[in-house]
């Protein structure tokens, strides 16, 4: 017993010693996401007089994203100027994305995919910055035809690719990929 | 009351079974025993064989170093001794017409060429108090795995594979059980680092152990909770006791990756009035660049490691203490065509046949990557009393910081995106009573202790686990009884755990928590069986448990690299074990191994459920998990074989097989292991001019396609089409070819040792069902290493 005793006035200080009380965990520091996107806004200016302006806002895409109330109503058989906003309503003050990924043009890229196809026809209007065989389409700038009536989608997807960009959509992998409802009528 | 009946009840059937144990002594045939002891430092060598050439018969000495060899004719013997890593030993004896000969003890004298034996071994050690299935990797087979993560040499031990993130990242697997379900012991200190995470592999370095025992299957009664797969314990060489200043050299190439590695060790004794003082400090560092498949490079394969430790031991009379510190430091890149953003993503890499970003080879590291640190001290006493029983005291922290880092994106913020310190501080107190010897021979043996656990965990970035505090304590007893051929143990043990976890309302930013404790006894019962002198019978049922931890219970959020999303459940039970094991050992003189069948029972085992219903983000849809329990179970068998033709070549055979059921829905568990072969033939030269120790060796190691998988199913969302169960089917079986060449020379007065491998040499291009990468790229290609090891000093023998 004496040895027991010996053995834990050993151990004591040195328990104390590692054992200091540390209270780290109790301050919680906020989720942070360095490629959070929180907000999508699609906005599609007619080409024509009198000027027709659709946009559709996506909120919350890190969270709970509602598509529901971001449906295209465009007319058939009309040109729009498209652009795309992306912001991160989760920083402050809220991040441009968009700006963002101007600014890093030559590594990302915008692909716009109609469903069915026939529906739509997108074509960026903006381009990087990268050395031949570039430069590539960067896609924040598009204009967009409207075919006859009908229902389908547009979905928007942005690549990051850096170092391997080639002007497809194949490398890399997606910051987004978000699907708009489309009604021409 | 519970636990004092459930104690008696062990009493009861020990008692009970020892009765059992008496056996007439044959009459006019003699008795032999002996021990078998280190000639340094007096430790038994428990598994040492001892050998009569007139009678061919042989014995293995036990835990304790002691032998019996019976029925022996009067007459003149000769004995061979023998252990792994030790110089053998012929001793001629007579027996005369007495029943009983006790001979002097047996010193072995250390073999520092220690390039002889195929080397693992399966043996039982008392220091690890424990009648379980262990198995060991030292001298040659782990000299011949050095430049691997640990991980990776474990594979070599039957019934052991790894989870694998891409070449850089190897996770232990033991019997189908990993992450928090196994204990690894670093220099008997519980290995605390974020180990729940399946890309996250044990942070320790490699050369710093001399032995690693994995003990297979349910261990929680001296090792604590959690220990419900195994227990892997990685322990260094034991500190010098003669004065002088000595050391070793190890360095290590490689052709695949250009990976170098340097590691050296220096120690020392001091003399006079410092005598029982010794030191030692050891660091290693490695890098490694791209590796290649057999048709291409993997982007950013990189990997950088450096490591240190100090250790500082004092023996005086009845006391010695010792101080440790280590620290580990690595930086591993992540295979960027591994990197996807989306379901879609994940998709288009698995019809691809090769990545699409095929680079030349560079030492390149750049993000992805994880940096990650783990610095341990380690304080430790020991007091022998006077009667031979010991107490011995440890206090421990250690501190883990993760740093994942994903692409630069748009925000160019250099942040990581994740973020995570965990401080671990243990405590533990175990006393060993002396062995107690009755007039029959028969010997108690037994220990009991305590075991603390306090835990801080920080978190920054993305929410990926809360952060937490947790407080653990257990009590153990385990007892062990030995006579003749017998040899009982029982064991019990208390647990108690508590967690809080803490966090952030987002909307009005206010802190909460929540509190869960739980608490568990557990007992385990062995028995062996010494059929003959060279053939015996483990048997060993246990229960262990484990608390459900903060990933099982809070995580909440996109797994990117699992292209998941993975949803904790607050309400989830502890998961309880029921382990059962038979083992049976032979070593005859040409045939000796092992083989063993386990099966593990785990009630409310926790696992990710596939959702029914996708989750949609900014990145598409996802499918979502949530964790669950279920009934499982895992049953295999392990078998290993070595067969002599003649003294110099030998066959072995390991072979491991598994069957993992979800009992609950009827179903298979994904991510088990799948059945395997490993065979070698190795030819010893022995002395060849200058060079000692000579071998050579083939070997082929068949994986099967693991056709035991839960069914894929798939669904239409959002356009997208999205498969639950899993993302691609098992990937073929495959079979690899190696080689390996060894030999010892003296180089200025000291011994050099050599190790040439050959790994995958016929360059197949293949792909592994537990390689969590293994949906974007091919297993690395024909590699070839070498591995060289110098010893110097005063004090080397």
């Amino acid at each position: 017993m004496n040895t027991m005793k010996k053995s834990l006035l050993l151990l004591l200080p040195a328990a104390l010693l590692l054992g200091r009380c540390n209270k780290d965990e109790q301050n919680v520091a906020p989720t942070g996401d360095n490629e959070a996107i929180t907000t999508a806004t699609l906005t599609l200016t007619s080409q024509t007089t009198p000027v027709q302006t659709v946009t559709a806002t996506v909120e919350n895409l890190n969270a709970s994203a509602d598509f529901s109330k971001a449906t295209l109503l465009l007319r058939p058989n009309t040109t729009y100027t498209g652009t795309i906003t992306l912001l991160d309503k989760t920083k402050t003050p809220t991040l441009d994305v968009s700006a963002a990924v101007k600014k890093e043009a030559n590594e990302h890229l915008f692909v716009y995919t109609p469903a069915p196809a026939s529906l739509l026809t997108v074509i960026s209007t903006d381009v990087d910055t990268n050395p031949a065989p570039g430069p590539f389409p960067l896609g924040l700038a598009t204009q967009i035809r409207t075919a006859a009536a009908g229902t389908g989608t547009l979905r928007v997807v942005l690549r990051h690719q850096p170092d391997v960009k080639n002007g497809t959509p194949t490398p890399g992998s997606s910051d987004l990929d978000i699907t708009f409802p489309v009604v021409v009528q | 009351m519970q636990k004092k009946t459930c104690l008696g009840r062990i009493v009861l059937i020990v008692s009970l079974l020892a009765n059992l144990t008496g056996y007439a002594q044959m009459p006019c045939r003699a008795t032999l025993t002996g021990q078998i002891l280190d000639q340094t430092t007096r430790e038994p060598l428990t598994g040492a064989t001892v050998f009569v050439r007139e009678t061919k018969t042989g014995a293995v000495a036990d835990t304790a170093g002691y032998f019996r060899l019976e029925r022996i004719c009067p007459g003149s013997y000769t004995l061979d001794y023998q252990f792994v890593g030790y110089k053998s030993l012929t001793q001629p004896i007579v027996v005369g017409p007495d029943s009983l000969l006790t001979l002097p003890p047996t010193l072995l004298m250390p073999d520092n060429q220690l390039l002889q034996e195929v080397i693992v071994t399966e043996h039982r050690s008392e220091a690890q108090q424990l009648l379980q299935v262990q198995s060991s990797l030292s001298g040659v087979a782990l000299a011949a795995t050095r430049g691997q993560s640990l991980g990776e040499s474990l594979k070599n031990i039957t019934g052991l594979y790894s989870i694998q993130t891409g070449p850089t990242i190897s996770k232990p697997v033991i019997h189908g059980l990993y992450s928090n379900r196994i204990i690894t012991l670093n220099n008997g200190i519980r290995q605390e680092d974020q180990q729940w995470g399946t890309e996250h592999a044990p942070e320790i370095d490699q050369f710093l152990a001399s032995l690693i025992t994995v003990i297979k299957g349910a261990a929680s009664i001296r090792y604590g909770s959690d220990a419900i797969g195994g227990v892997i314990l990685v322990e260094p060489k034991a500190m010098p006791t003669k004065p002088g200043i000595g050391g070793d050299v190890n360095v290590v190439g490689a052709t695949n990756g250009g990976m170098g590695v340097v590691s050296g060790m220096i120690e020392g004794g001091f003399s006079r009035k410092l005598t029982g003082l010794s030191w030692r400090v050891q660091g290693t560092l490695k890098r490694s660049g791209y590796v290649k498949t057999p048709n291409y490079y993997l982007d950013n394969t990189s990997y950088h490691e450096n490591n240190f430790s100090g250790d500082l031991h004092y023996d005086h009379k009845q006391w010695n203490a010792e101080v440790f510190y280590s620290q580990f430091d690595a930086r591993i890149g992540l295979f960027t065509g591994a990197q996807v953003g989306s379901l879609a993503d994940l998709y288009a890499a698995i019809s691809r046949p090769e990545p699409i970003l095929k680079p030349g080879f560079s030492y390149n590291l750049d993000r992805p990557y994880q940096a990650i640190r783990h610095n341990l001290l380690k304080l430790r006493a020991a007091y022998r009393t006077g009667r031979g029983s010991t107490i011995t005291a440890t206090v421990a922290q250690q501190q883990n910081s993760r740093r994942e880092y994903d692409l630069l994106s748009f925000s160019r913020l250099t942040n990581p995106e994740l973020y995570l310190k965990l401080v671990t501080s243990t405590a533990d107190l175990v006393w060993e009573h002396r062995s107690v010897k009755n007039a029959a021979g028969s010997i108690w043996s037994g220990s009991a202790g305590f075991n603390g656990i306090t835990q801080g965990n920080v978190r920054q970035f993305l929410f990926l686990i809360p952060n937490f505090r947790n407080y653990g304590g257990g009590v153990f007893a385990i007892e062990r009884y030995a006579s003749d051929r017998w040899t009982l143990e029982g064991g019990l043990r208390l647990d108690y755990r508590w967690l809080r976890a803490y966090f952030l309302d987002e909307t009005t930013n206010q802190p909460y928590n929540t509190t869960r404790h739980w608490q568990n006894t557990n007992g385990s019962l062995g028995a062996a069986y010494q059929l003959r002198p060279d053939l015996s019978l483990t048997a060993n049922i246990s229960t262990a448990w484990r608390a459900p931890n903060v990933a099982d219970l809070y995580s909440n959020g996109l797994h990117q690299s699992a292209v998941a999303y993975e949803r904790g459940n607050p309400n989830l039970q502890p998961e309880q074990a029921y382990n059962g094991n038979l083992v049976l050992a032979y070593a005859g003189k040409r045939l000796s191994g092992e083989i063993g069948l386990y099966n593990n029972r785990i009630d409310n085992y926790i696992y990710l459920k596939p959702d029914s219903v996708p989750i949609v983000r900014q990145r598409g849809a996802f499918p979502a998990y949530s964790y669950t329990q279920v009934l499982a179970t895992f049953r295999g068998m392990d078998a290993s074989l070595t067969y002599k033709l003649t003294n110099r070549l030998s066959m072995t055979s390991n072979n491991s097989l598994l069957y993992a059921r979800n009992q609950t829905d009827d179903d298979f568990l994904v991510f088990v292991p799948p059945n395997r072969s490993d065979n070698r033939l190795r030819y010893e030269l022995g002395q060849t001019g200058k060079l000692s120790n000579l071998y050579v060796q083939v070997s082929g190691l068949y994986v099967s396609r693991q056709n035991r998988v839960p069914p894929v199913t798939q669904q239409q969302e959002n356009g997208q089409l999205i498969f639950q169960g899993d993302f691609a089917p098992p990937p073929p079986a495959y079979f690899l070819l190696g080689a390996e060449l060894g030999f010892t020379a003296p180089v200025a007065g000291h011994t050099l040792s050599v190790i040439l491998t050959g790994t995958n040499l016929a360059n197949v291009a293949y792909r592994d069902y537990l390689n969590r990468f293994r949906y974007y790229a091919d297993e690395p290609g024909r590699n070839l290493s070498l591995k060289l090891r110098l010893p110097f000093g005063t004090n080397q023998q």
